[in-house]
């Protein structure tokens, strides 16, 4: 008996093995899905007729992953004989990537992976098909980026530094706060800007920098602030995917709030300074508009895109002003930005790291890629980076 | 019902019908009449179980608002039967077979080892050291053997923790392999985000890729990698050593009861110490195969959740090694379901963890062995 | 800074106790109940919930006890009446709890509710030193100082106590008196869900104030790691769980005052602190365990 049972199972594991060792036949939906691409038309994502979207959060956190969500429903209101797919809650893993191959199966022909980890899974994923188009929100591409994939993002560090300066001028203290989760570069940046912009203001204003290690924790993240609110800081702000709990345990002690991913100013009605919020729409539609048309490869969104305010076209924009920012405060931001669209940087040397390195010389400018490498605080953050 | 949606069905039973038929208990009466019908009384079981978690599941997805009769087509339909998500199922269920092997060889011996996610991730390390310092020094072969047994000693290790502070003072290893699960993954953090940050990765936060050469080769034609061999091969091999040896005897009789064991002269503590190192070596030998066969890199999400999935193929399989085949199969099947789940249905990803958890649970609650706890 | 590490301590402790006293009445009948995280993050999002519905954070307390104790008491079902294994019925239910809770959370993420707001002691908390360490908080704290001797309490001092440590220590005493043992264990456990469940509540109607997906983060491990090396005395789960609420809060205070402290280092800081603790006094604690808990932790049968 145990014998028989035995090879009962020994048979259940070698069919396994033998499925395993030869690709069943059955395949419902064969539209470009797989292999080489037979179809007479090359240009990738050509007359799309499917889009698919993954985002790594929820779709309505207040922040990032809700910013996608607003683009995804951009998508649908200007291309509304087009099927969107969307997936939320994909982590940056090879989930990604499965969830990806199945939106291709289904039919997509253009894929936005919208999250920084998810750029590994988009690169297997836009190499196994070269007839759909493969694009990543915020990632870097190696140069020249292959002919169905791109990446796109803003200069987030411009409108945070402006706001650095709404911070600068309305801190009493002096002492302004940044939780943020992991030292990405991204982040570095935003700090970094943020800091810079305070200082344009007030000199020898310090932003202390606290992590949270998780994207969204609200718990540790309601610790962090109060610690950061007992010390003395007064205009709080981060790098988060959800920003409410930060925001109305600010709001709550009574002080300045400077958002981010989101327009958030109904939850701090009075501390609202200003912030930063993500405009996807006119960007996700304007790279499936050329996907669609068969104008992708060598179009300027198959390679590291990035729109800054210079361009006119940057996507994270600056968020409206609270009740407490004053007229003075209003032009030195408006004059500040001017300069930005004139194609200035607010990485404009000299930048002076922590530990009293110069990293940007008087005068230079860092190119966009450096500035998505950076690994450094600026003089005048509080907190290390190991 | 449609042709379509009674094909999902009785798919679905084949399944269960499988998982069931393998995972007959050993007690079973030795002359001809009650044997049929106990079988067949615990086959019926099990179906009732299964049936129950898919029916209350369907329950959960009616009150998301969406159908459940289409949300099983649709699985069907984009998951089970599309190549290449049925290969993503296989791929994805080695490394949770080989993490369910982690559970079942301590279970044997009567220890819950619920630390599979912490020892797949440190044997995930192990595997990214030794790529890290021997790629420039040795060939590609040499490297991925090296690879293999430094995830395998790296996980014993890490189980060791828990088996050591189990025998010298007495804390249960659920406790102490879940806490260290946490541990596990700071660990990982750490290294990624600092020391072993692949400077080429253009500011993302990842290990150094590994090299081409010592990736794990991939059967032609598909995307199968031979990791899943490696598991088929495990399996085979903890099914062997469990019911072939005199060690696995000794482990079941520990299991069955520690202080006759004890008192049959048997080396109680060397057995339970075995017993978790080889459980460590084999969800190390998982990140491995993660790590060589899918992922090449080290990132956050490194192995998430394998080991949770893990313990639940064991147990639906009842810590054995053959059954736990079929049932990581479809539980990463029912992972993979995720997708269409999300993409077609609008159901959170969160859904899967609900249908496995019920399908434990329903599981554990209709097929126990009847043992009151007076 | 040392005020901010203690009142921090204060505040993340309380959680971690309310769970931790559940699972000392539920170990004291001689149930293990892995699932504590689980009944946590139910509470969380059950109290989140009600919270947001009512406009009333109490009902939303209620809530969160009884969205914890529902889930324990599908493990007293599975463990009492069907004998299965307790670590795999505890742990698959924290699996469930958090697929449920992610599932039927979605929509409360960007809800604000009417939360619990600090209210300092008058007088009490103007003390320089200790008055801001234990006078301003959050009515669930001030409650929870007295949680911990009522519970011990109940435990030593009443028959009801009486009836679930016998459950624990020689449940053929309770049968042979004419009382039920599956009886009283059901409702130890149950007991212990709502415990947690109120714990898992204060994190999210009074701690964050927010909903969100996984947020109870392990502490309904370090709860069941804490019973065991308190003893299962509740007046030592009380200062464990003060412990355990310093070690989550270092990393606030010492990132805010500037030092270069890892940042993986100081979050796994609460579980290797758990793990050191245990190695330490683990030999001497367990022996103080309940013998019918002893047998569980031995020879958890598997079959």
């Amino acid at each position: 008996m145990r014998i028989r049972r035995s090879a009962g199972a020994l048979i259940v594991a070698a069919v396994v093995a033998v499925l395993a060792a030869c690709s069943p036949a059955v395949s419902n939906d064969d539209t470009g899905s797989t292999s080489a691409a037979t179809s007479t038309d090359s240009a990738p994502g050509k007359d799309a007729k499917v889009v698919g979207v993954i985002a790594v959060g929820p779709k309505d956190d207040f922040g990032y992953n809700q910013a996608v969500y607003q683009g995804v429903e951009a998508l649908r209101k200007n291309f509304p004989d087009i099927k969107v797919l969307d997936a939320y809650n994909i982590p940056e893993d090879d989930t990604a990537a499965t969830t990806m191959e199945s939106m291709v199966a289904q039919g997509a022909t253009i894929i936005f992976a919208t999250s920084y980890g998810h750029l590994d899974a988009a690169k297997q994923v836009a190499a196994a098909h070269p007839d759909v188009v493969v694009v990543h929100q915020g990632g870097l591409l190696d140069d020249p980026a292959p002919a169905n994939m791109g990446s796109y993002f803003g200069s987030v560090y411009e409108p945070v530094y402006l706001a650095g300066i709404a911070a600068g001028a309305a801190t009493k203290t002096g002492k302004l706060g940044y939780v943020y989760a992991i030292p990405i570069p991204q982040t570095l940046a935003n700090i970094n800007a943020f800091t810079l912009g305070a200082q344009s203001v007030r000199p020898d204003v310090e932003v202390t920098a606290v992590s949270t290690t998780a994207w969204c924790d609200p718990a540790t993240q309601a610790d962090r602030v109060k610690s950061l609110l007992s010390s003395g800081v007064d205009v709080v702000t981060q790098h988060q995917d959800c920003t409410k709990t930060i925001i109305e345990a600010t709001e709550a002690a009574g002080a300045y709030t400077v958002g981010y991913h989101a327009d958030a100013s109904s939850l701090a009605p009075k501390g609202w300074l200003t912030g930063s919020e993500w405009n996807w729409g006119p960007l996700y539609t304007d790279i499936v508009k050329t996907a669609i048309a068969g104008k992708f490869t060598g179009s300027e969104y198959n390679a590291n895109y990035r729109a800054n305010m210079a361009s006119g076209k940057n996507p994270f924009v600056s968020s409206k002003f609270g009740p407490s920012v004053t007229d003075d405060t209003k032009a030195l931001i408006a004059a500040a930005a001017k300069k930005l669209e004139d194609g200035g940087s607010p990485f404009t040397g000299p930048i002076t790291a922590q530990d009293g390195t110069v990293k940007v010389p008087a005068g230079e400018t860092p190119p966009e890629e450096t500035v998505e490498q950076m690994d450094y605080f600026v003089k005048g953050v509080v907190g290390t980076l190991s | 019902m449609s042709q379509e949606t009674k094909g999902t069905v009785d798919g679905t039973a084949a399944v269960a019908a499988a998982i069931v038929a393998t995972a007959v208990p050993a007690e079973v009466p030795t002359d001809r009449g009650p044997r049929i019908s106990a079988g067949w009384s615990t086959a019926l079981r099990w179906l009732v179980a299964v049936l129950a978690g898919l029916i209350l599941f369907s329950a959960f997805v009616l009150a998301n608002g969406a159908d459940p009769i289409a949300v099983y087509s649709d699985i069907w339909t984009s998951t089970l039967t599309q190549s290449g998500q049925f290969q993503q199922i296989i791929l994805r269920a080695a490394p949770i077979a080989l993490a369910g092997l982690a559970v079942v060889v301590p279970a044997r011996a009567g220890l819950v080892n619920v630390g599979g996610e912490g020892q797949l991730i440190i044997g995930g390390i192990g595997a990214a050291a030794a790529a890290l310092w021997l790629t420039p020094l040795m060939s590609p072969w040499v490297v991925v053997i090296a690879m293999m047994l430094s995830a395998m000693v790296a996980g014993a290790l890490w189980a060791g923790i828990a088996a050591t502070m189990r025998l010298v003072v007495k804390v249960n290893e659920a406790v102490t392999t879940m806490l260290l699960n946490y541990v596990a993954l700071y660990t990982m953090l750490f290294l990624i985000l600092g020391p072993w940050k692949d400077p080429k990765a253009l500011g993302q936060s990842t290990s150094v890729e590994l090299n081409d050469a010592a990736k794990l080769p991939v059967i032609a034609g598909t995307q199968i990698h031979i990791g899943v061999i490696i598991a088929v091969i495990a399996a085979i091999a903890v099914w062997f050593a469990l019911t072939r040896t005199t060690w696995g005897f000794r482990l079941s009789v520990v299991g069955g009861n520690g202080e006759a064991a004890r008192r049959a002269g048997m080396p109680v503590v060397t057995l339970i110490l075995t017993a978790l190192l080889i459980g460590g070596a084999l969800a190390g030998l998982a990140g491995f195969v993660q790590y060589a066969g899918m992922e090449y890199k080290l990132r956050p999400t490194f192995g998430l959740t394998i080991g949770y999935v893990a313990f639940l193929a064991s147990w639906l399989s009842r810590h054995k090694p053959l059954p736990l085949l079929v049932a990581s199969v479809v539980l990463a099947a029912i992972a993979v379901s995720g997708n269409s789940l999300q993409i077609n249905s609008g159901l959170p990803a969160a859904s899967v963890n609900i249908l496995m958890g019920l399908l434990l649970v329903a599981v554990l609650g209709w097929t126990s062995p009847r043992k009151a706890t007076s | 800074m040392i005020i901010d590490l203690l009142a921090g301590a204060v505040r993340g402790g309380t959680s971690i106790m309310y769970a931790g006293l559940g699972e000392t009445v539920s170990e004291r009948a001689g149930v293990i109940n892995l699932g504590t995280e689980g009944s946590m993050l139910l509470g969380a999002l059950g109290g989140y919930a009600v919270t947001a519905h009512t406009g009333n954070p109490w009902l939303g307390v209620l809530g969160g006890a009884v969205a914890g104790a529902l889930l324990s008491l599908v493990h007293a079902v599975l463990v009492v009446s069907r004998g299965a294994n307790q670590f795999a019925s505890g742990l698959t239910l924290y699996f469930l709890a958090l697929g449920v809770t992610a599932l039927f959370g979605v929509s409360y993420v960007s809800t604000q509710i009417n939360a619990f707001d600090d209210v300092p002691i008058p007088g009490l908390s103007d003390i320089p030193g200790i008055g801001p360490v234990l006078f301003d908080h959050d009515p669930l704290v001030y409650i929870a100082f007295f949680a911990a001797p009522a519970i011990w309490w109940v435990l030593f001092r009443t028959r009801v106590g009486l009836l679930v440590r016998t459950a624990g220590e020689r449940s053929e005493a309770l049968g042979v008196n004419g009382y039920s043992v599956k009886a009283v264990r059901y409702w130890s456990t149950i007991a212990g869900g709502a415990l947690a469940g109120i714990g898992g509540a204060h994190i999210s109607i009074a701690y964050a104030d927010s909903w969100f997906e996984n947020m109870i983060a392990g502490r309904g491990f370090i709860a069941v790691a804490l019973v065991i090396f308190a003893m299962w005395n509740p007046i030592r789960i009380m200062a464990g769980a003060y412990l355990f609420g310093a070690a989550l809060s270092l990393a606030s205070v010492l990132q805010t005052a500037g030092y270069a402290v890892n940042q993986f280092a100081l979050a796994a800081i609460p579980f290797v602190l758990t793990l050191i603790v245990l190695a330490v006094l683990g030999k001497r604690t367990m022996l103080a365990a309940p013998d019918e808990l002893s047998r569980v932790f031995d020879n958890s049968r598997t079959a």
